[in-house]
């Protein structure tokens, strides 16, 4: 019995390394997927790989920043797939490496508004369905560095932190509705979005090696994976947790 | 297939409430399951339930807090179903409600040494068979107050947070060995125990209060299922972490 079966997902960033990721696991598992993007190649390309494996997906372009790009994404879902019962919220902004006094307000604006509104307005189409679909689970991505900082990256580390407490604040809020939502905290994972950055993965994971004892970075189907248990009923009494998939990083 | 297919596990106080479930759901995945427990007539019907739903189970009567019998426990363990893979750690012992200065010093002493040296003896001979096994998964049972206190529960908060910092301390120094440690934070979940102190589950319901955010107590087997989660490969790169199973009462 597969673990999202009748289930309908909505899915950010779902062009990306992760959500990509999870995106095809919640394929698999059965449910229905809204892929959503903001880059259409991307989202085309795992919507149709879902398909190509026998599930159901449509892809999606939609800026999370954007309410009625929103509003227009989650209608289309329903739409399509009859209603809206899980959510992963994945889309960030990389904002660049810099210390306080070396950014401007204007990226410190963006990253806040990528990271932490648009999964506020995601989350604020979407349960209204949830509700009417009799309950759901939302799972958010938030970062180690919402709960360690990294350096010079103040934004970042800001609005993965304010992920944290709007998860726990929408889990103690729609409890009664039966909804769910969890925060999932990547340490970090090989996506190729860390070689804009980075010359190599193991680069990165020799610069994290003395805080990292899994001495490795984590793949994109780590977090799809913990994903799927907190989408599905497997976690039906856990809400409002943050979930450190971060090879330790956290522990030490 | 079973998501711990090929897998061995030593699950402790599998004649208990928690940890019999865990025990039955696992080896309903495949694992062969050693059943520990100090109650013999209920470790010996964990393990018989077992068989009559045809998995593999031996019971065990074993005192946590006794290094030989442990040692024992886990060498019968390994020549009878294989290399050990999986442990879970649940056995607790339930202290009468006093404040600090009103605790004899012998009932401190006695919740320390179950709830915390139990479970550090039963890693100790544990580890070295994992790490035959070419390693594994540690999950131990903290409490939703090894991170927030009860009244009048200092020896059982103490030996909870203590079991939280054991389990990232395990998960730091055998990481590079392939052993994953992670702990599982409970809220109230509903078990025979606490009719011993409570007139009635609504009752426990009740002194809960808003906190518990489902209006419900959670059932042993929502945790069975968080452990299978982490005892499996489904949680490769998660060590070290608190897993809160506790709708949500930790976030308010």
């Amino acid at each position: 019995m597969k673990r999202l079966e009748g289930k309908i997902a909505f899915v950010t960033a779902a062009g990306g390394a992760i959500a990509g990721a999870t995106a095809r696991l919640f394929g698999a598992e059965g449910a229905a997927v809204a892929c959503v993007d903001i880059a259409r190649e991307n989202v085309e390309q795992t919507a149709a790989d879902i398909v190509e494996a026998g599930g159901r997906a449509i892809p999606l372009v939609c800026d999370v920043t954007d309410e009625d790009s929103v509003k227009e994404a989650v209608a289309k879902t329903v739409a399509e797939f009859g209603g809206l019962t899980t959510v992963f919220n994945a889309a960030a902004y990389r904002d660049p490496a810099a210390p306080a006094l070396e950014i401007d307000v204007a990226t410190w604006r963006k990253t806040l508004d990528v990271n932490v509104t648009g999964m506020f307005i995601v989350i604020q189409q979407a349960i209204p369905h949830m509700q009417k679909a009799g309950g759901g689970s939302i799972v958010n991505i938030s970062s180690i560095y919402g709960a360690r900082v990294a350096k010079r990256r103040p934004a970042y580390s800001a609005s993965k932190a304010a992920v944290r407490l709007l998860t726990q604040s929408i889990a103690v809020d729609y409890a009664e509705d039966n909804i769910r939502c969890n925060a999932i905290l990547p340490g970090p994972i090989a996506t190729s979005r860390l070689l804009i950055t980075n010359n190599s993965f193991e680069a990165v994971a020799e610069r994290h090696r003395p805080h990292l004892p899994a001495g490795r970075l984590g793949q994109p189907e780590e977090i799809a994976r913990t994903a799927l248990f907190l989408a599905s009923d497997a976690s039906s009494f856990t809400t409002g947790a943050d979930h450190f998939v971060d090879g330790g990083y956290n522990a030490m | 297939m079973g998501l711990l297919d090929g897998k061995v596990a030593f699950v402790t106080a599998a004649g208990g409430n928690i940890a019999g479930a865990t025990a039955r759901l696992f080896a309903e995945e495949g694992a062969a399951v050693a059943c520990a427990d100090v109650a013999e007539e209920d470790v010996r019907k964990t393990a018989a339930d077992i068989e009559a739903a045809g998995g593999r189970a031996i019971a065990m009567v074993c005192d946590v807090t006794d290094e030989d019998a442990v040692k024992e426990c886990i060498a019968r363990t390994v020549a009878e179903l294989g290399p050990l893979t999986t442990l879970f750690n649940a056995a607790a012992h339930s202290e009468q409600r006093f404040k600090v200065a009103d605790m004899p010093v012998d009932m401190w002493r006695r919740t320390i040494d179950v709830d915390l040296t139990g479970m550090f003896i039963v890693c100790k001979y544990a580890i070295p068979e994992i790490l035959k096994a070419g390693g594994g998964s540690i999950v131990n049972i903290s409490s939703t107050y090894g991170k927030i206190a009860a009244a009048e529960r200092p020896a059982y908060c103490s030996a909870k947070g203590g079991v939280r910092m054991l389990t990232k301390s395990i998960a730091v120094d055998y990481a590079a060995d392939n052993i994953r440690c992670n702990s599982i934070l409970p809220g109230p979940i509903e078990g025979p125990r606490m009719l011993q102190r409570n007139p009635s589950i609504e009752a426990v319901v009740a002194r809960h209060g808003q906190r518990l955010h489902f209006k419900r107590l959670g059932q042993s087997i929502e945790i069975a299922r968080t452990a299978l989660f982490l005892a499996s490969d489904e949680s490769s790169y998660t060590n070290g972490a608190d897993m809160a199973v506790d709708a949500g009462y930790t976030a308010f």
